[in-house]
């Protein structure tokens, strides 16, 4: 009698189905995140029982006494600016391409989305593979072309190793920017693009004036995951370089895992992903605020 | 300004052909109106004059001019689309100027033409709106003032009023017709809905299946229908078919099914012991106590103005628009007349109208 009470009220039967997550998601996500806070203000190694309390000395620390944070923030950023523009970019024009009524286009949606999913650890050794400057593809390829004086040591040479990782990860995303943009034309209202050509726009003009403002919602979602996807990257690097060679490949969400799990620094660790974390947020939030702001002026 | 001309005009998906040889013939400031039921070509017809559709076989001149291989900013048309196609991130006015803005007229040029066309339909309160802030009717108004703007040869109308109420249906359909009246372009205006066909239009092409039934102004097709799904589609209540066979002996009266006897005002000649189908409209059918024919009331509907009844005769159900309150109720039979000058005669088989005149035959 008193279960089926509670399940006949809606709400209690909400409560009922959340309340486990809610348990579980509290201990598994929210307790750590405040942890890492709290521990980038302390010294622990991981296993002693004692956390001492520094205050801002891993900050302090990471700023100003330790130069492969900075490279790796910058490493960051540059990754950060290409995933927002390249992978986008890249699955619009496919979305764009596989939008048009062509024979066979369902297979090859399907082939351009495989690599998503894909385990990144796979797709990194993969490349690891292909990049392999004696036995790897494409050196093999550019050699058989007799271009072989334009092979490199692709994750071994400090100057390309990390644009070469980028090739990878732009393979593997691509698909996903590709599936949102493709659901986004599909909502492009057909009558619109008629209207605009009797209005005598060019197939520029329709894309400039009807498909691209129509995606904006779309563009949105895509930017914003784009953007998170890309701060926190660290299954490829740690899988293709481990942030090597000297350093040049290293990226905050990979050190701040080396710190703590390879140098068992923890507060450092912590430091560096606080930092990793405020970045994140101060980008995604104002971005979304705008976006959301400028679709409600034209809804 | 233009007459537009449709010759043998075809469309084809595929192996499938949707329009099989239409010709129309729409002179210069003639209000056409294309109507069917769905599917019937009509929307497939005014894209292909449009350029939205590429015509199969045929041909369609604007202007004296074949515009098959243009594209639709080459056609000098305009169109108004049933969704009304407003691009939304634009201001009224920047929808209302946009085919001016991408020909590169100058801004003073725009915003003269945007502000004179806002004025004749009164949007000039809008100008600065988006249109999700518009009602449906505001909406359809810029519809049309951005096809107006550009001072086409011909707009042409993609059921510009489904999407709105009937109140305010009755009142775009007015403002459409003084509109046309007062620029004096081609139009040409698809329609699912005979009410619009029949009030607005200066001819009707009836459309069914790809093929034209028939084409006129609206009082030759509801006086004169080729057949009987012309008859059937215009004039609402639809008109009522009644199944029988004419009198034997040539006398002006229809054998139901069941043996009933229908007095006729007229009957067409040489036809005795035809099988045909009587058509007569709703408004036709009389309460007459002495020659009518009794019918079983099965629904009444009184509108205020009349009523409308329901009844079933010899198995065939029938509508009679008859005066207001009847002094009568479901279940009881009432004697109808069928009477009328203006009853249609169908041949039962090929449906086509079977003419005759009234007043030369039979007269009573």
């Amino acid at each position: 009698m008193f279960k089926l009470n509670l399940f006949q009220s809606a709400r209690s039967q909400a409560l009922i189905l959340l309340i486990p997550a809610f348990g579980v998601y509290t201990l598994f996500a929210i307790w750590p995140l405040i942890d890492v806070v709290i521990l980038s203000f302390q010294e622990w190694n991981g296993i002693s029982a004692d956390r001492k309390w520094v205050g801002w000395e891993n900050y302090n620390y990471i700023f100003n006494n330790d130069p492969v944070f900075w490279v790796s923030l910058k490493n960051t950023v540059i990754w950060t600016i290409l995933s927002i523009v390249f992978p986008p970019l890249v699955g619009l024009l496919l979305a764009i391409g596989l939008n048009q009524k062509l024979f066979g286009r369902a297979s090859l949606r399907a082939i351009y989305y495989l690599p998503v999913i894909i385990a990144p650890i796979a797709v990194a050794t993969m490349w690891r593979w292909m990049y392999d400057p004696f036995f790897g593809l494409f050196t093999q390829i550019l050699t058989d072309m007799g271009l072989g004086f334009l092979a490199r040591d692709w994750l071994g040479d400090r100057n390309i190793a990390l644009y070469s990782m980028f090739v990878a990860y732009v393979w593997q995303h691509v698909g996903f920017s590709m599936v949102l943009f493709l659901a986004g034309l599909q909502g492009v209202q057909s009558t619109l693009i008629d209207a605009a050509r009797i209005d005598g726009a060019s197939r520029f003009e329709i894309f400039r004036y009807v498909t691209l403002p129509a995606l904006s919602p779309t563009i949105t979602i895509v930017l914003v995951l784009s953007t998170i996807s890309s701060l926190r990257a660290f299954d490829i690097v740690y899988g293709m370089t481990g942030g090597g060679p000297a350093q040049s490949t290293q990226m905050l969400a990979m050190w701040a895992f080396t710190q703590s799990m390879q140098i068992f620094d923890f507060g450092r660790g912590s430091a560096v992903s606080v930092v990793l974390l405020v970045i994140t947020l101060a980008i995604v939030i104002p971005y979304m605020r705008w976006s959301q702001a400028r679709e409600e002026a034209v809804k | 300004m233009a007459n537009v001309e449709i010759s043998a005009v075809r469309k084809s998906y595929g192996a499938l052909e949707v329009v099989h040889g239409v010709d129309i013939d729409i002179k210069d400031g003639e209000f056409v109106i294309l109507v069917g039921p769905s599917g019937c070509g009509k929307s497939t017809l005014l894209r292909m004059i449009a350029g939205l559709e590429e015509i199969s076989d045929g041909a369609v001149s604007i202007g004296g001019r074949v515009v098959n291989n243009l594209t639709p900013k080459e056609r000098n048309i305009a169109m108004v689309f049933q969704n009304y196609a407003l691009y939304p991130q634009m201001t009224v006015a920047q929808n209302m100027g946009f085919s001016l803005e991408i020909s590169g007229k100058s801004k003073a040029e725009i915003s003269s033409k945007v502000n004179s066309t806002a004025e004749i339909l009164g949007l000039t309160p809008l100008l600065e709106r988006k249109p999700s802030q518009l009602s449906g009717g505001q909406r359809q108004r810029v519809a049309m003032g951005r096809a107006i703007v550009r001072d086409p040869a011909v707009f042409l109308f993609d059921e510009p009023l489904s999407n709105l109420d009937a109140n305010l249906r009755v009142q775009m359909r007015a403002e459409i017709k003084a509109l046309h009246q007062r620029l004096g372009t081609t139009i040409v205006y698809v329609t699912h809905d005979q009410i619009e066909a029949m009030t607005m239009a200066d001819r009707i092409v009836v459309l069914r299946g790809g093929v034209v039934e028939q084409m006129g102004t609206p009082m030759d097709l509801y006086d004169s229908p080729a057949n009987m799904f012309v008859a059937g589609f215009l004039g609402s209540p639809s008109m009522n078919f009644l199944k029988g066979r004419l009198a034997a002996d040539g006398s002006p009266g229809l054998t139901l099914e069941d043996g009933s006897e229908v007095k006729l005002q007229h009957s067409p000649q040489g036809t005795s012991n035809q099988a045909i189908v009587l058509g007569i409209r709703p408004q036709d059918i009389a309460v007459d106590p002495v020659n009518g024919t009794p019918a079983v009331i099965k629904v009444m509907e009184p509108t205020g103005a009349d009523t409308h009844v329901l009844v079933e005769l010899a198995g065939q159900d029938l509508v009679a628009v008859l005066p207001p309150r009847l002094k009568t109720t479901v279940g009881e039979t009432i004697p109808l007349s069928f009477a009328s000058p203006n009853v249609h005669f169908f041949d039962a088989a090929s449906e086509a109208n079977i003419p005759c005149d009234p007043k030369s035959e039979h007269d009573q």
